[in-house]
């Protein structure tokens, strides 16, 4: 060595690298000889396993620390972010501020297109993009209903006002989309990443004004996305949804009359309708969600998703159930993490489970998928259907925390412990992961989830929870306090805009795993219906 | 999710039948590019994949172009001959995908298959058996890519082996022109397929369905085939090197390993960037990271490099004292002088532009352009509960576990460890962003992940991955080329936490290593071993995936090329 600062740097990290040999036999000899007192009592599994050194309970991780800080010192490095210290810390959430793309819909009325939309803002927001649905039927609601108010006078919305030989509503709603776009465009600006015009764009003119409209726009990607449907009885399901759920549009009449009007409106787009070919368009077509999918030149990577999840989409009736495994032994001593096998109660519930999920299911074909730890597949062991395993499916990793219980937890690393409380997604036990990270695994999961019919997952507690709260669109911070009890089977049924759930417990005792939200925090919504919520008129302030 | 998760009864994938895809596209437009890229996506998801080349088949059962009659490549009135001649060459081919549907799923066919009529008896034929044909366009009106193409492809093929270059490529062009004049655009609405224009720059598809063809889609929406370069480099040495759960940070001798690994990325790329006439400031760099302290603490002083550079860049004279943080400056060593220059412990208030090593001036402006993500799926190889064991610990507690692992090291999952196969599904998403990227890309990883990606990238069956030797103190250097990736490895530090090589450091001479292409004809360069590394003082040896792949050297050839060349120059060499 030639370099008197590598030499120096080199030795310096020799003399580490020897004490940590020295203290790891230390220990091995404390431990066998049976004298080894960690910080915190944590019982070894077996008499065979070695302590966990490097765990926040074991012996060494604090003291460690306390003479990382001295070993800096020897470096020449400049300093870097927070030295290594605690448990776990909380991350932030990674820069998507260069993703800025407008998915602008195509398609008649009761085509499914608020269901597509619908579902990409669900899957883009779990994934923590910032997506707004701008609706241009609820800003004329909106409008109208302000100029009512203000002026008293009522606008006719039934479908004449959709005929386009209706040259002043023609021009009225040109307008509306035009204003609602400049909504979409603005809200871009300020942070969004996928805005979604949720309009009828039926025409190859109206397509073409939004194009022009967003080559002015700088870094800002435009997608068409056409829902076409030529299936009879989706489009009658649709018009049925659409008359029955208190469309504002029809409150004032009959469901007859309504549905009478909204068919004369679908006829007056027909007559203008134009699917969507233009060959310099980048577009998605959709027909018959999950039947046939059309791809023209689509490019970039957020794109390439939202059009692979498309693609992936599917409307088949099914059921996905989940269940955690049944009570362990860790549960029962109050320790996260780990791989035990289950306790007695919980074996009971393994063997109660297969007939609930019979009685349930009947002759139809169902997959069950669990994780690589002993008690999912043990949950699992007597359901007569084929079995997958799914490394991505394992609990979230606590990390050094692993095998400890919460109040040993408090008691080694206080500050750390209060930490993880206040923002408990974020937060990412040191050597393991945060929610976040479980999300971010668990994306292929999901996917795979979409494309597949009847399942059943035997999981863990923080992997329903994100699984959840994808399927019941609840936001994440509400996510890691959902409910996701023992010895409970939760049923899914989706439905076009959500999910109905029926939860079966079964009679078998099982300690409670759930930490509330600490302090005032309001407890998360865990119910959802198939009601449709897009009526909802709260957000849209048009502009002035 | 991607595959080798599961097998159905047939031994195929995703239960998705078996699929032909047939390219199509006048010569020089990237066919052979798309097609061996999907044939490793593939082959990585555990699909059975062959490409099936009508060239490569030409040339191996009737020579180059020069052995062939002259109206060969004439798509008009041809002799009987040349008739017989072509015929067996497609008949040869087609008898080589039929072989192949005995036991694999996927075929891609590289042919030019130009004419309506012929792809569509050809699609009919594998259609009638029960086998989904697509159809893969590759269009390209972009004349520098072709012309890049036919340069850097089509006149090294063996049809112009002794040709004259020029001549070659104007050869090559009447050869194109004469395709032109039948070529057919793919229209046919009956059958599924895939156009992909300009290699990855737009795409259009039509009647693609199920997985694996969406998935096909997927991953063609996110190639490209512009220049660039992806690094590779471990991070440095941590604290507590063979625990995963501690994350702990980096030792002294990683910080240094950090700055070094800095400076030489720096001058390496600005060095490959004013062989292409552009400038650091030209094309940015990426760095992906894990979301280990370790990792991402490597990346560190690029950061602070590059806020230093621009601050100079930006700041006048009078303002720099107070805008600049004090930054010890570790020693550039001249690409030429081959010595280590003393250390500059110096509170110097920026970072010295790096030395280019090029006689002629280079155009460029210096400032960095960093980017620094940190990617969870990026996390090493979880060690379950070996973690923190030496090799002979977890042989004294496991010794089951360890036979087991020692036997099957890729698919072996100790208790509740991750195995390569785990890891390989994990960083899947990550192959795509990978593909993806345009820019300059350094991933400073752990010794797993590189693993696991380069195999990926070259084209290694999973079960060598464990054994892919990853040296700290190796900067690789992966150039994607159109049948597969030119890798280098380039040694710029010895130190703590790499063994040392006992051979060129006893010599004190080269440390430098070389150049090889991999991949090249679907393999790895023949005949090139690794170096033989002897055994250093400084081996860690805790770390059992480390201690698995050095030990099981000379096993097979090295995953890159290492072979002394002189022109590169000593580096860093202590």
């Amino acid at each position: 060595m030639s370099d008197a600062g590598a030499l120096h740097s080199d030795a310096a990290s020799r003399g580490i690298a020897e004490d940590l040999a020295r203290a790891s036999d230390a220990l091995e000899n404390m431990q066998a000889s049976g004298e080894l007192a960690p910080v915190v009592t944590v019982a070894p599994a077996s008499p065979n396993v070695p302590p966990a050194l490097f765990g926040a309970g074991g012996p060494m991780l604090k003291r460690f620390d306390e003479s990382t800080v001295a070993s800096r010192k020897g470096s020449n490095a400049p300093s870097p972010p927070p030295s290594v210290k605690g448990i776990g810390k909380k991350v932030a959430k990674p820069d998507y501020s260069e993703q800025k793309i407008v998915v602008a819909m195509v398609g008649l009325p009761a085509r499914g297109k608020s269901y597509l939309s619908n579902k990409l803002m669900i899957y883009l927001r779990w994934l923590e993009y910032d997506v707004k649905v701008f609706n241009v039927g609820q800003l004329r609601r909106t409008k109208a209903r302000q100029k009512a108010q203000k002026l008293g006078v009522k606008e006719n919305h039934t479908a004449e006002f959709f005929s386009h030989s209706n040259a002043q509503a023609t021009q009225s709603r040109d307008k509306l989309a035009e204003e609602s776009l400049e909504m979409l465009i603005q809200w871009l600006k300020e942070g969004g990443n996928v805005g979604i015009h949720d309009a009828t764009n039926s025409t190859k003119d109206r397509r073409a004004k939004i194009e022009a409209r967003l080559a002015k726009e700088k870094g800002m990607t435009l997608i068409f996305l056409e829902s076409f449907c030529d299936d009879p009885a989706t489009i009658a399901a649709n018009v049925e949804l659409k008359v029955s759920q208190g469309d504002p549009d029809y409150k004032d009449m009959s469901p007859d009359e309504a549905r009478k009007d909204f068919l004369r409106r679908i006829s007056e787009y027909e007559k203008v309708y134009e699917t969507i070919t233009e060959p310099h368009l980048s577009y998605l077509r959709i027909k018959n969600v999950g039947e046939e999918v059309t791809m023209s030149r689509i490019n970039g990577y957020l794109s390439s998703r939202i059009a692979f999840y498309l693609m992936n989409l599917h409307i088949r009736p099914r059921n996905i159930f989940f269940s955690r495994h049944g009570e362990s032994q860790y549960n029962v001593e109050g320790k996260i993490g780990g791989d035990s096998l289950l306790s007695s109660r919980g074996m009971q519930y393994a063997k109660a489970l297969p007939a609930l999920i019979t009685d349930n299911i009947g002759e139809k074909p169902l997959t069950v998928w669990t994780s690589t730890l002993k008690r999912t597949i043990q949950t699992a062991q007597y359901l007569p259907y084929t079995k997958l395993t799914w490394k991505s499916l394992d609990e979230l990793d606590a990390g050094v925390c692993d095998g400890m219980t919460y109040e040993e937890i408090e008691q080694a690393y206080p500050d750390d412990y209060a930490n993880r409380d206040e923002d408990k997604f974020n937060y990412r036990y040191r050597g393991g992961e945060s929610y976040r990270d479980v999300v971010v695994r668990l994306e292929p999961v999901i996917m795979e989830l979409e494309r597949q019919e009847n399942i059943l997952i035997i999981g863990h507690q923080a992997i329903l929870r994100c699984l959840y709260a994808y399927f019941h669109h609840l936001p994440q911070t509400d996510l890691p306090y959902i409910k996701i009890p023992l010895h409970t089977v939760i049923k899914l049924t989706p439905k076009a805009y959500g999910c109905d759930e029926e939860r079966y417990t079964l009679p078998i005792n099982a300690v409670d795993t759930h930490r509330p939200k600490p302090k005032t925090a309001k407890q998360p919504l865990t119910h959802s219906t198939t009601q449709r919520q897009y009526f909802v008129e709260e957000e849209i302030k048009p502009l002035a | 999710m991607v595959a080798p998760l599961y097998t159905t009864d047939s031994g195929l994938l995703f239960h998705a039948g078996k699929i032909l895809v047939l390219t199509i596209g006048l010569p020089a437009r990237g066919k052979t590019h798309v097609s061996r890229s999907l044939e490793r996506y593939l082959r990585w998801m555990g699909v059975k994949t062959q490409v099936v080349s009508l060239g490569d088949y030409r040339r191996k059962t009737l020579g180059g172009a020069q052995k062939l009659p002259a109206d060969y490549f004439h798509l008009g009135e041809k002799s009987p001959e040349t008739i017989a001649l072509r015929k067996k060459v497609s008949d040869g081919c087609e008898q080589q995908i039929w072989d192949f549907f005995k036991t694999g799923q996927v075929v891609i066919y590289d042919a030019n298959n130009g004419t309506r009529a012929a792809r569509q008896k050809l699609a009919e034929r594998f259609h009638n058996k029960g086998i989904h044909v697509i159809l893969l366009e590759s269009v390209c009106d972009n004349k520098e890519i072709i012309e890049a193409n036919i340069r850097s492809v089509k006149i090294s093929s063996p049809d112009y082996r002794g040709w004259d270059p020029d001549k070659a490529v104007e050869d090559y062009y009447t050869r194109i022109r004469d395709h032109e004049e039948y070529y057919d655009p793919v229209e046919e609405k009956d059958w599924p397929y895939i156009r992909i224009i300009n290699v990855g720059e737009k795409i259009m598809v039509n009647n693609i369905k199920g997985y694996l063809q969406s998935r096909i889609v997927f991953f063609l929406m996110n190639i490209h085939n512009r220049p660039r370069t992806i690094y590779f480099a471990r991070s440095g040495q941590s604290l507590i090197e063979h625990s995963y759960k501690a994350d702990s940070d980096l030792s002294p001798a990683g910080w240094e390993y950090a700055e070094r690994l800095k400076d030489f990325v720096i001058e390496r790329r600005a060095k490959n960037l004013a062989q292409r006439g552009l400038g650091t400031g030209d094309q940015r760099l990426v760095i992906w990271t894990s979301t280990r302290r370790r990792a991402h603490h490597t990346a560190w002083p690029f950061l602070q490099a590059a806020a230093s550079v621009s601050s100079s860049n930006l700041a006048t004279p009078s303002a720099t004292p107070g805008h600049a943080t004090p930054i010890s400056v570790i020693p550039h060593h001249g690409l030429d002088g081959g010595k280590l220059l003393p250390p500059t412990l110096a509170s110097s208030l920026s970072i010295p532009t790096p030395l280019i090593h090029t006689s002629t001036s280079t155009p460029t402006p210096n400032n960095l352009n960093i980017k620094v993500i940190e990617k969870p799926q990026m996390s090493e190889i979880n060690p379950g509960i070996w973690d923190g064991l030496t090799p002979d610990q977890a042989r004294k507690y496991y010794p089951q576990d360890w036979e087991r692992f020692v036997k099957d090291p890729y698919s072996f999952r100790a208790p509740r460890a991750e195995s390569y196969h785990d890891l390989s599904v994990r960083i899947e998403p990550l192959l795509i962003e990978l593909e993806r990227e345009k820019e300059d890309l350094l991933i400073i990883g752990h010794a797993s992940v590189i693993r696991c990606l380069l195999a990926y990238l070259i084209g290694l069956p999973a079960s060598e991955i464990p054994a892919i030797e990853i040296a700290r103190g190796d900067l690789l250097e992966v150039v994607p080329a159109s049948y597969g990736v030119h890798c280098k490895a380039f040694h710029f530090w010895d130190g703590p936490g790499r063994r040392v090589d006992e051979s060129l450091a006893g010599s004190g001479g080269s440390g430098v290593t070389g150049e090889g292409v991999i991949g090249e004809g679907g393999g790895i360069a023949e005949g090139v071993n690794g170096v033989g590394i002897g055994i250093g003082e400084q081996k860690d040896p805790n770390n059992f995936y480390e201690n698995y792949a050095e030990d099981t050297k000379g096993k097979r050839t090295n995953a890159v090329t290492r072979e002394p060349e002189a022109s590169i120059g000593a580096l860093g060499v202590v």
